[in-house]
């Protein structure tokens, strides 16, 4: 393995709108670094920036200064290169294609045949534990197993890393425990990175190696907490003291951030 | 099976006795009050009528029926190619758009006689032909555009995270979304284009097509336009019905609830 970190985030600015008056200060020198191997997730408020910063990475937009790097090269290169994944709230699966055909989609686009995808893909549905799903539609299947076969299409190409915007943002509680124990699995098995946009305090705690705590006007980092509930997490761990100590920890810090303007958007579940 | 037939029944008698208790009545109320057959023919007088012309009547249908279809390719054809290339060329679309609305706006099937006089002469079937054409090209190509345009945001950012060409993401992303809007706009442009295809006739030009039976007819007994008023119906629900037919074949690999 590389020694260099799989993210690595330099002073960046994000200011939309900035030469009207409608000038949003959406980042203001922000650093981030992500080893590899590791779990981060961002939280804090609507307008944080914690979704731009996401994007900044993936190159979905560019900062209006600093660099982003991503395994040692540029976002664009990385993008490229199709170095991550992505996975959003919505699974964005596609209705008109099968299940096994939206997990092919990105080894289409980099040009594999027929059969190496086919075989990929099969591997992905055996990842993601929906092994027979692959001839349905997205639509027969339920919200969290469309939110897996995302998961599974974003992992198609074995990228070291993988982008998540609140992907179970839009899950019931039962199934979105499920599903994180889920992605940690998985993330074990593939020796994934992950940065994951979240708004859920439980869930970045249950899920991260650390978790980044943003606040906003301007978007900008307040605080940095090392989980350290160790890499094998199972139910057991949801109900042990240190778990919830980190969850307080966490709530603090955001209440720190957010003094006098009250933690909206944060969800104490 | 058996049950099969009892649903298709129990759905059926509704709007079939209707249809005959309708029929019935006119003809009561024709025989009843003696109304002359020039006013309003009985329906018994309009079906033997159309039985009698009949051979005639689907020589016209045929004539008034290709000139639909052939508009109906003609402009379904521009309306896709127009779309396509407006929503991959930017500066094409300011162009288009407008010229096309402004087009539109224009009572076309007043342009049939002008260009009967001016450029096709009154033998010639083209300008029906290019009528019908421009009213279905603008249906096709306002709801493809739509298509096109309306993918969801998530579609198009996992597209770009995966480094897509503007190419890739219209013929994987894009024209897979307008397919659905297609399929709507022949729904809705088939039988537009019958009767653009019938009115056009009464504009001039060649003397065949349903419409100039339903004219050159006026003055006789009604029982002869009904005649053709048939034709005319018959031929307008066979495009509609093979147009739904259409609609529901494509319809079958999309989930339910997109579409109501």
């Amino acid at each position: 393995m590389t020694s260099q970190p799989a993210v690595n985030v330099r002073d960046i600015s994000m200011v939309f709108n900035a030469e009207k008056s409608g000038q949003v200060d959406a980042l203001r020198d922000v650093d981030v670094t992500v080893d590899s191997g590791e779990f981060v997730s961002l939280i804090g408020p609507s307008g944080c920036g914690k979704s731009t910063l996401l994007r900044l990475i993936a190159n979905l937009i560019e900062p209006t200064a600093g660099t982003v790097e991503v395994n040692g090269k540029s976002a664009k290169q990385a993008c490229a290169d199709q170095d991550y994944g992505m996975a959003f709230q919505q699974s964005g699966l596609f209705d008109w294609r099968s299940v096994a055909k939206n997990i092919e989609l990105p080894l289409e686009l980099k040009g594999w045949d027929k059969a190496k995808r086919a075989a990929r893909s099969q591997e992905m549905l055996d990842l993601v534990k929906l092994p027979d799903r692959g001839a349905h539609m997205p639509w027969q299947l339920s919200g969290g197993q469309q939110q897996r076969i995302a998961i599974a299409r974003a992992l198609a190409s074995h990228p070291p890393l993988l982008l998540m915007d609140e992907p179970f943002g839009a899950l019931d509680e039962m199934t979105r425990e499920h599903m994180q124990s889920e992605l940690l699995q998985i993330c074990e098995v593939t020796n994934t990175t992950v940065v994951f946009v979240t708004h859920s305090i439980p869930e970045a705690v249950y899920l991260s190696d650390r978790v980044v705590v943003m606040s906003a006007g301007p978007g900008r980092i307040t605080d940095v907490i090392d989980v350290g509930l160790g890499k094998n997490r199972d139910e057991g761990t949801r109900e042990g003291d240190s778990f919830y100590k980190k969850i307080t920890e966490v709530r603090e810090a955001l209440r720190g951030a957010e003094l006098g303007d009250g933690a909206r958007g944060i969800e104490d579940r | 099976m058996s049950t099969a037939i009892r649903q298709f029944v129990r759905a059926a008698w509704p709007p079939l006795a209707f249809g005959v208790g309708f029929l019935a009545l006119w003809e009561l109320l024709v025989r009843g009050f003696d109304i002359q057959p020039f006013v309003l023919p009985a329906p018994t007088a309009i079906w033997s009528a159309f039985t009698v012309r009949l051979t005639e009547v689907f020589e016209q249908t045929l004539v008034t029926g290709t000139n639909a279809l052939v508009g109906l390719l003609i402009g379904t054809f521009m309306g896709v190619l127009m779309s396509l290339i407006t929503v991959r060329f930017r500066l094409l679309e300011e162009l288009i758009t407008p010229l096309a609305v402004a087009l539109n706006a224009v009572p076309i099937v007043v342009i049939v006689p002008v260009l009967n006089n001016m450029l096709f002469g009154t033998t010639s079937q083209i300008p029906r032909r290019l009528m019908v054409a421009l009213i279905v090209f603008f249906v096709v190509f306002v709801n493809v555009s739509k298509g096109l345009r309306q993918v969801s945001t998530t579609h198009l950012e996992l597209m770009r995270s995966y480094a897509a060409s503007a190419s890739a993401i219209l013929l994987k992303v894009r024209v897979p979304n307008a397919l659905g809007y297609l399929f709507t706009a022949l729904r809705i442009s088939a039988p537009l284009a019958v009767i653009t295809a019938f009115v056009a006739e009464y504009f001039g030009g060649v003397q065949n097509g349903l419409a100039t039976g339903v004219r050159s007819s006026l003055n006789g007994s009604k029982d002869v336009t009904w005649a053709y008023v048939i034709g005319a119906s018959a031929l307008g629900l066979t495009f509609y019905m093979i147009s739904v037919a259409l609609e529901r074949l494509q319809r079958g690999k999309q989930p339910a609830d997109k579409f109501t």
